[in-house]
């Protein structure tokens, strides 16, 4: 404060100060100003530096920077049977891609890859209107399954030919491909639809799941998806990888099948047109064979790009695509009676000792029903399951009516389709009032109910169905069929049926009969295992109607073959149903398939083995989809 | 000067004579500088106006509201302000690690929403103010003192320091550049900047220690920018490209593909520079640079023609932050300073940053009315 009162009193010195402070400011201010033009002189320099001097050097990288992000295919989870046999696995797979961004021109490019490897006219649309639609970013399948020595040539070629790639990625390999096809399914190329769900489904060489397990577990068997970060240059090669996440493996399932079972079944069925089996174990409920015939090769279908080999498969005779198992519709006939009786005996119409006699014909009205043959008289429940007498089944029907019947064929497991992992399942009909009046707008007419009661008429089931049915009249339980048994409840407690065990006893005294006694109509299907019986019930479904007789070509106009079946028939622990489609009477064409399938269950006594406990399941990495070889 | 003295209370202007006296050249350049920064922004938004050139418009817009009302504001208000204001900025940045809102990694927001502010922005306008307040109350003669500097060390220390805690390296820098530069302008003397300079130079290793990994990582990174091509090399690389491959006239508006493919990050904000010159090429990025140094120039003039330290610190001290921001932000994006999020000012997305230099351009056009005006010892006050 002293000084600044000196600049008071010093009159001459006081303008020195502030004049002195604004040269001082002056000049500073043009001193900093200077230097601020200078720093931007710098900037400019630096400029001019990147974009004159190394411009063209900056604008090479500039087109090298193509930052690409792939998506890893996750391997898929294995399926194996029971014993642990692997039905389906991934293996690996020679695949040459196109990437259309950093082709030159993408005719050329495949022109000059099929000096190589075939590129059919087929193929060639596909990848050009493939290139069309999704961003040029994304790799086109053009062949997959090469092999070495062309995969080979092609990693010699590539930096000639812009755009193109070759991989190694998975392909999906079926094991026991013909008995194994329908229950296990195969993979394909997704769907458009599902592209659009879910982007990672236009990776290449990305299956979903189209038909079978394969479908119904889709999600379990795909794992996650991983990525994979690269810069790559403008041709499309990698430079270098910049990070990435591992995919991860899909769970592993395992089957209640028994693959040697099932290939015993699909043996026997081929010496039929169009014929399929199921065997359950009764207590589990457990599928342990599911074949039908005609079948196919699901690696032909999968492994390759080219259409022509699934149309040709799906076009074939007798459509071997279909799983006549659980899509074949038949109508039941006399195996039905099984139902019949259980129904009779349920609402009191019938019981264990009431005799009717059989003279080959049933009279309602004036309709006239016929049986397959004179029975005569004193046919009892027992006698009429044995000799499948259609007459003594007309009566019971009549008497209880439709309601009842439906009702109790549907407590049998008829009629629906079961939550076990098969996709495309057919429901049947077990056709009540309510059913046919939303059907055809008609009323039920009584004698619509008396051949129900011999599974003609409306009423159809499949295979599976009457498999269900047999193991549930076996058991006396509400078994419903599994396919994938879970490891924490290989047994599961099926809840007791509405029926009475002794209404149960008749029923399968009955049928042990059809085997094993006298008159039994499947007497030469007796099991020749010693002590050891098994029970069923033929069936012989007449196809032809008033209707349809004159448009029927012979084979078609011959009657389905149908046996149900349960064994040992003292305890029962397996069950069996097959159809032979018009394959004549039940007893000749389908009972001693049944016989020998049922024969190597009981031997090889599938069901009492532990199933397979599947060991890692997820977790580890699967192999990379898209891997850039050095070329 | 005794008449100059006398006439000081009749100095003071209406509105009619204030518009007349503004620096209307001056506004129209800013205009222009924002013209750009909206264009390029509609070109990083592919060609739209959404998501952030229609909302930088509206940005200006208020911003340039502000500046009036800070231009034809009595200079005497903030002449009084200065200080209030300089606490109340360190007061408000002392409270943002207790209250603050996080985003990204550090505390720098104050307020909720739409209304949140960066009380450190804040500080920047304060610290201008508040130092040219000092100046304009030091008595010429004293200058040389060195207890003369310790209150000005303690402005710039103090926010300086605050910003560092909340970790915010980039803004603690401009403190000290804008501080430094403030005190050189003010005529303290070469010797104390000697001193500074080798002191900086024995203390850096130790600062070295005190950095915090991410910064240390950055620093690393921009002297090796290879080191870590995936992360924060990562978009000096980038950046260095995308300028480098525009050459001399660049790709054309809307066509830079290291922009539009997404390899640049922060294109919109601190990038933007990149993604102009990838465009405009080496041409339109002097263009763009000549606009900003002329704009330096004209601040330069305005504060040689003030009359009283206050306003030509005040003009002197805006120049400053402007140059630190276009330096730093062309220099980072250039690969010439590490990567410190500095953005762009007038071009930039982002409504702090043009609000703060709309606001400080508003104070320069407030000196450059009040260019003739002075003030007495009793205007100014003590020291406090």
């Amino acid at each position: 404060m002293k000084k600044s009162k000196a600049l008071h009193y010093g009159e001459k010195k006081k303008p020195d100060y502030v004049r002195k402070q604004s040269y001082r400011f002056s000049r500073r201010a043009l001193l900093v100003g200077g230097a601020q033009a200078g720093l931007f002189g710098v900037l400019g320099w630096r400029l001019q530096q990147l974009q004159v001097r190394e411009a063209s050097e900056y604008t090479l990288l500039s087109d090298e920077n193509r930052l690409m992000m792939q998506l890893v295919a996750p391997s898929r989870g294995s399926i194996r049977d029971r014993t642990g046999a692997v039905l389906a696995e991934d293996k690996e797979n020679l695949r040459l891609l196109v990437l259309p961004a950093f082709c030159k021109s993408l005719p050329a490019t495949l022109d000059a890859l099929s000096r190589i490897v075939p590129v059919p006219q087929g193929t060639r649309d596909r990848v050009i209107r493939a290139a069309k639609r999704q961003s040029g970013y994304y790799p086109v399948l053009v062949a997959e399954g090469l092999t070495w020595r062309q995969f080979a040539l092609l990693n010699v070629l590539s930096p000639q030919i812009p755009g193109m790639r070759t991989d190694r990625s998975a392909y999906r390999k079926y094991y026991h491909p013909g008995p194994m096809a329908h229950v296990v399914g195969y993979v394909g190329m997704a769907g458009k639809n599902e592209v659009d769900l879910d982007p990672v489904m236009r990776l290449p060489g990305f299956r979903a799941g189209r038909a079978g397990v394969e479908k119904t577990f889709d999600d379990e068997l795909r794992g996650t998806p991983g990525t994979r970060k690269f810069e790559v240059d403008a041709r499309g090669r990698v430079v270098r990888e910049l990070g990435s996440t591992p995919s991860v493996r899909g769970k592993d399932l395992v089957l209640s099948l028994d693959h040697h079972l099932q290939s015993v079944a699909q043996d026997r069925l081929k010496e039929h047109r169009v014929a399929s089996i199921v065997v359950l174990d009764v207590v589990t409920g457990g599928i342990l064979a599911l074949a039908s015939t005609p079948t196919f090769d699901p690696n032909e279908v999968v492994f390759k790009v080219d259409p022509t080999a699934w149309t040709k498969i799906a076009r074939a005779q007798d459509q071997p695509l279909q799983n006549r198992a659980i899509r074949g519709q038949y109508p039941p006939g006399s195996t039905f009676k099984v139902v019949t009786a259980l129904a009779g005996l349920h609402a009191g119409v019938i019981n264990a000792h009431e005799t009717m006699s059989c003279p080959g014909v049933y009279a309602l009205g004036r309709a006239r029903f016929r049986c397959w043959k004179a029975h005569g008289g004193g046919i009892n429940v027992h006698e009429a399951i044995k000799q499948s007498c259609d007459v003594y089944f007309y009566e019971t029907a009549k008497r209880m009516g439709i309601e009842h019947l439906a009702a109790v064929a549907r407590h049998l497991g008829l009629g629906r389709t079961y939550d076990c992992g098969l996709p495309g399942q057919k429901p049947g009909i077990i056709p009540d009032e309510a059913w046919k009046r939303a059907k055809f707008m008609e009323p039920w007419y009584g004698g619509e109910t008396v051949i129900a009661g011999i599974g003609q008429g409306f009423v159809s089931s499949t295979p599976l169905q009457l498999a269900v049915m047999a193991a549930r009249v076996a058991s006396g339980r509400a078994v419903m069929p599994k396919l994938v048994l879970s490891p924490d409840d290989p047994a599961p407690e099926w809840p007791l049926l509405q029926l009475d065990p002794r209404h149960l006893e008749i029923v399968r005294n009955g049928m042990s009969g059809v085997v094993n006694e006298p008159h039994g109509t499947a007497r030469r299907s007796a099991l020749e295992i010693p002590n050891v019986l098994m029970a069923g019930k033929t069936g012989t479904s007449q196809v032809v109607n008033a209707r349809n007789e004159h448009k029927l070509s012979p084979y078609e106009r011959e009657t389905h073959a149908l046996f149900i079946a349960f064994a040992p028939a003292d305890k029962p622990r397996y069950a069996a149903a097959c159809v032979v489609e018009h394959g004549g009477g039940g007893s000749r064409a389908a009972a001693p398939i049944v016989k020998d399938v049922i024969t190597e269950a009981l031997l090889r006594d599938a069901a009492r083995s532990p199933a397979f406990a599947s060991s890692g399941s997820g977790a580890v990495p699967g192999p990379i989809a898209i891997v850039e070889d050095g070329g | 000067m005794k008449m100059l003295f006398a006439q000081a209370p009749a100095q003071k202007l209406d509105l009619a004579k204030k518009l007349l006296l503004l620096n209307w050249p001056f506004l129209a350049l800013i205009t222009a500088i924002v013209l750009v920064g909206i264009a390029a922004l509609y070109s990083v938004a592919g060609g739209a106006f959404e998501p952030w050139a229609g909302r930088q418009v509206i940005r200006y817009c208020v911003g340039l509201a502000l500046l009036f009302a800070i231009a034809f504001s009595d200079i005497r208000w903030w002449l009084k302000g200065a200080y209030p204001l300089f606490f109340c900025a360190l007061v408000l940045m002392a409270l943002v690690p207790l209250i603050g809102v996080e985003s990204g990694g550090a505390r720098r927001w104050i307020g909720v929403g739409e209304l949140s502010f960066q009380p450190s922005e804040m500080m920047k306008i304060a610290l201008v103010l508040a130092m040219a307040r000092y100046y304009q109350w030091l008595p010429p003669e004293k200058i040389w003192r060195p207890d003369a500097l310790i209150p000005p060390l303690l402005m710039i220390g103090l926010p300086a320091i605050l910003a560092l805690v909340q970790p915010d390296l980039g803004t603690a820098a401009l403190f000290a550049i804008i501080g430094a530069g403030l005190m050189f302008l003010a005529g303290v003397s070469w010797f104390y900047f000697g001193a500074a300079i080798v002191a900086v130079v024995v203390a850096l290793p130790h600062a070295w220690e005190k950095l915090h990994d991410y910064q240390k990582e950055r620093v690393l990174t921009f002297i090796d920018p290879e080191r870590d091509p995936l992360g924060s090399g990562y978009h000096i690389l980038q950046s260095k490209i995308a300028i480098g491959s525009g050459g001399l006239t660049g790709k054309g508006f809307m066509h830079g593909t290291q922009a539009q493919l997404n390899f640049l990050p922060e294109k919109h904000t601190d990038f933007i520079f990149t993604m102009f010159s990838e465009e405009m090429g080496f041409v339109g990025a002097m263009v763009l640079l000549a606009l900003y140094l002329l704009a330096l120039v004209f601040i330069l003039f305005m504060a040689l023609r003030c009359r009283s330290m206050f306003a030509r610190l005040v003009a002197g001290g805006i120049g400053l932050t402007l140059f630190a921001y276009v330096f730093i932000n062309v220099a980072m994006v250039t690969g010439l300073v590490p990567v410190v999020g500095v953005p762009l000012p007038l071009v930039s997305y982002g409504g702090t940053s043009m609000l703060t230099m709309m606001i400080g351009f508003g104070f320069v056009l407030n000196a450059h009315v009040n260019r003739r005006v002075t003030f007495r010892p009793g205007e100014v006050g003590g020291l406090w």
